[in-house]
């Protein structure tokens, strides 16, 4: 639309530019005074040297006021609008008032009414255009005045030069030797057509309208100027009966025109209605297309559309997020390109290598495949693929989405689910079996009990303590790692030497025998920024369990705990002397319920897991090292300083 | 023909005592061979095989299912009768342990003298 009118502005200054040309041309021929062509062509001084000067003044202001002055192009058009009114009202009046030989005396004429006027029409499109102009320049814009001013004035050239055209006088004489020159009328219709039509969309008017109507109207003059034309003709001829037979046919041409000229204004109507019809059909598909456009353009999917034998036709610019390719780089290019064929679960597609078809056709299957980025790493996507017949061939259309993260997070899913199922199932075992025994126990209890065995029924209840407080342990560690797990704690600043200290005066007190010594190493100065329980946790698992694998063999069996911090990362390691881990059994450490001392089958199994889990929802690792004799076991963590 | 000769596979002792117990009590006579895990208990079936075995399943080292696999792969002969006694019947445990056709029986802790005398029955069917 805007182009249509930066075209309608060009059109305005040619029409202002052809005035000029014309204006300044004339006023040339009449200073240059060439008798021999005025003699051999007295047609070309139609137009008189006051209408030339007239043309130059309003061509002039109509290109200043397109190109947006305001009283240049009023000051220019005011002289004309004034001349006008003076030329007219000579004619109506029938006076002279000497306005045709004021500025230059003619040195030929064609045989106007006086030498040096201009014709009626003339005067009158000068008035009405240089009013239009005015109103134009006092605006800016377009008007109604304007509108009716410059249609009245397109509508007398028109008829004029069409009257030129088809040899028709009265077209273009309104009073006998007195004519609008066909220069004249061409100016007018340019000016003319200029003022109505530029400017004419922003101030909401139907240009298609106009030009419609303007046509009908310079048919219709046409039509009552021959009309008028032949009636006085039939009032001149001498005998009524030729008048009368003049005055039939007239009438029967007369009907012929009109119906002609009906069948014609409908035609014009039509073709106005049917183009309007077009427009807005034309504007909805654009705007249809604009918004669908803005769908694609802006979609977080993959959006390809793919010949039938496997080409790319276009994609969207999420095509280059998820491929790296810029889309005008794959226009063109097979889709193997961006999907190699290969299905998700591996392997090549059935008949891949039958070319392009072949491999359109594993495409237009969809689900999931193999997607290749331009740095040529395979990823998974997820393809959607809807087949579209179009007159020129099948076409495919596929939404293409980038499912790594998806996939992601559904093997980390499947990988907690498996812990979890894992969990439930050792805690249900593990849970019962203690109670199982005792069970058992109780029963052979009652039974001692029943004999008199007194002393084989203490064993037996040993037993029973044994089992549950087993059981209690258990569950005391279900309880840590759900809490390890629910717990939101904040980091705090603490001496992990008191924490080492605390967990080893707890533990001490549970040994049996008391020979296991801790050596805490930690400088007592020394604090960390972490969370405390669940530090805790970890110092204390990692105690017992050393305690719990010490070496009964070992004359001195001990356990020494480091702690050192450097460049935010804290260091805990704890050694031991005790009996180790063999090398077969090291990958199932950290693995939940996994006892891999026979002999000592005492604890959950769930010690080092919590201790691995709490130093990861730290965001620590925690890892084993052998000795020769005994383990080292090594968290680090981060200083949350 | 009598049970004479039963292997108890389990590594909890508690577990160990109340089959001791319960065995004695059903018949004193019959000789109890033990073991705390699968290796063990692999090693004592290569010098004798038992009427019975009573095995446990969960276990450190090698495990009652790790032990079937390497029974029935690496023993041409094997006990007329092998119960799986656990303390918890869950999931797929159990048709796991059936699929070998010398798994007889499938039996929940603590040990009976009704089991034992199921166990019996087997081994006279």
């Amino acid at each position: 639309m805007q182009r249509d009118d930066r075209q309608w502005r060009l059109t305005g200054f040619s029409a202002g530019l052809w005035c000029i040309i014309v204006g300044v041309g004339m006023i040339v021929f009449w200073l240059a005074e060439p008798v021999e062509l005025a003699a051999r062509h007295p047609e070309i001084f139609g137009m008189k040297f006051n209408a030339a000067l007239a043309f130059t003044l309003l061509g002039g202001a109509f290109v200043a006021a397109l190109s947006g002055y305001r009283t240049l192009p009023f000051l220019a058009a005011l002289p004309v609008f004034v001349y006008g009114v003076i030329a007219l009202a000579q004619h109506v009046f029938g006076v002279d008032l000497g306005i045709d030989r004021l500025l230059y005396d003619p040195f030929t004429d064609i045989g106007t009414s006086v030498p040096g006027r201009i014709a009626p029409n003339t005067a009158l499109c000068f008035i009405l255009i240089s009013l239009a102009l005015m109103r134009r320049a006092l605006r800016g814009g377009s008007d109604i005045v304007q509108l009716v001013c410059s249609y009245a004035a397109v509508a007398i050239a028109a008829t004029s030069l069409v009257g030129y055209l088809i040899d028709f006088d009265t077209a273009h004489d309104w009073i006998v030797h007195t004519r609008m020159s066909v220069q004249s009328a061409t100016c007018f219709l340019a000016l003319g057509v200029g003022i109505l039509f530029v400017g004419a969309r922003p101030a909401g008017y139907q240009r298609m309208a106009i030009a419609a109507s303007l046509g009908v109207a310079t048919y219709l003059i046409l039509l009552t100027l021959a009309y008028l034309k032949v009636s006085a003709q039939a009032t001149r001829l001498p005998f009524a009966i030729d008048r009368e037979g003049i005055s039939s046919i007239a009438g029967t041409l007369l009907d012929l025109i009109l119906l002609s000229g009906l069948i014609y204004a409908g035609l014009v109507a039509y073709s106005y209605w049917n183009s309007r019809r077009y427009r807005e059909s034309a504007s909805h598909l654009s705007e249809s297309q604009d918004r669908l456009a803005a769908i694609i353009n802006n979609a977080v999917d993959g959006i390809l559309t793919v010949s039938a034998n496997g080409t790319i036709l276009s994609a969207n610019p999420a095509c280059q997020r998820i491929f790296g390719h810029a889309p005008a780089d794959v226009v063109g290019r097979p889709i193997r390109l961006l999907l190699p064929g290969r299905l998700a679960g591996g392997g090549e597609a059935a008949g891949s290598d039958h070319g392009g078809a072949a491999s359109a056709g594993c495409f237009v299957t969809g689900g999931e495949m193999d997607g290749q980025r331009k740095d040529g790493r395979i990823f998974p996507v997820e393809l959607s693929v809807a087949k579209v017949e179009l007159a020129e061939g099948t076409v495919y259309t596929a939404i293409i989405r980038d499912i790594s993260e998806r996939k992601h997070f559904e093997r980390q899913l499947l990988a907690a689910n498996a812990e979890l199922e894992e969990f439930a199932y050792r805690t249900s075992h593990d849970l019962r079996s203690p109670i199982a025994s005792s069970i058992g126990l109780l029963n052979i209890s009652r039974e001692l009990l029943e004999n008199g065995e007194y002393d084989a029924l203490s064993g037996a209840l040993e037993r029973m303590e044994r089992n549950f407080t087993r059981l209690d342990q258990l569950i005391q560690n279900i309880i840590v790692l759900t809490r390890d797990r629910l717990m939101e704690e904040e980091d705090q600043r603490f001496s992990p030497f008191d924490v080492v200290q605390n967990q080893a005066d707890s533990l001490a007190t549970l040994e049996e025998d008391g020979r296991v010594r801790i050596a805490n190493h930690i400088p007592p100065e020394l604090t960390i920024v972490s969370k405390p329980s669940k530090f805790e946790v970890i110092v204390g698992n990692l105690l017992s369990n050393a305690i719990k694998y010490h070496d009964p063999q070992e004359p001195d069996p001990r356990v020494d705990v480091r702690l050192e911090e450097h460049g935010g990362t804290i260091r805990f390691v704890v050694e031991d002397n005790g009996i180790g881990v063999p090398e077969e059994k090291r990958p199932l450490l950290f693995r939940m319920f996994k006892r891999l001392h026979p002999s000592r089958s005492f604890g959950s199994g769930l010690g080092l897991y919590i201790m691995k889990k709490s130093a990861e929802s730290l965001g620590g690792a925690v890892r084993y090292e052998a000795k020769d004799k005994g383990s080292r076991f090594i968290v680090e963590l981060p200083n949350g300083e | 023909m009598k049970l004479s000769t039963i292997l108890v596979v389990d590594d909890d002792e508690n577990d160990q005592f109340i089959c001791e117990y319960t065995i004695r009590k059903f018949d004193p006579a019959i000789r109890i061979l033990k073991a705390h895990d699968g290796t063990e208990a692999l090693s004592v079936l290569e010098s004798e095989t038992p009427d019975a075995i009573i095995l446990d399943i969960n276990m450190p080292i090698m495990n009652g299912f790790e032990f079937l696999e390497h029974y029935a792969t690496a023993f041409a002969h094997h006990a007329p009768v092998v119960a799986m006694l656990t303390s918890s019947q869950l999931g797929s445990d159990r048709e796991r342990a059936m699929r070998h056709p010398f798994v007889k029986s499938y039996l929940e802790k603590p040990l009976t003298i009704e089991h034992l005398r199921h166990m019996q029955e087997l081994l006279e069917a």
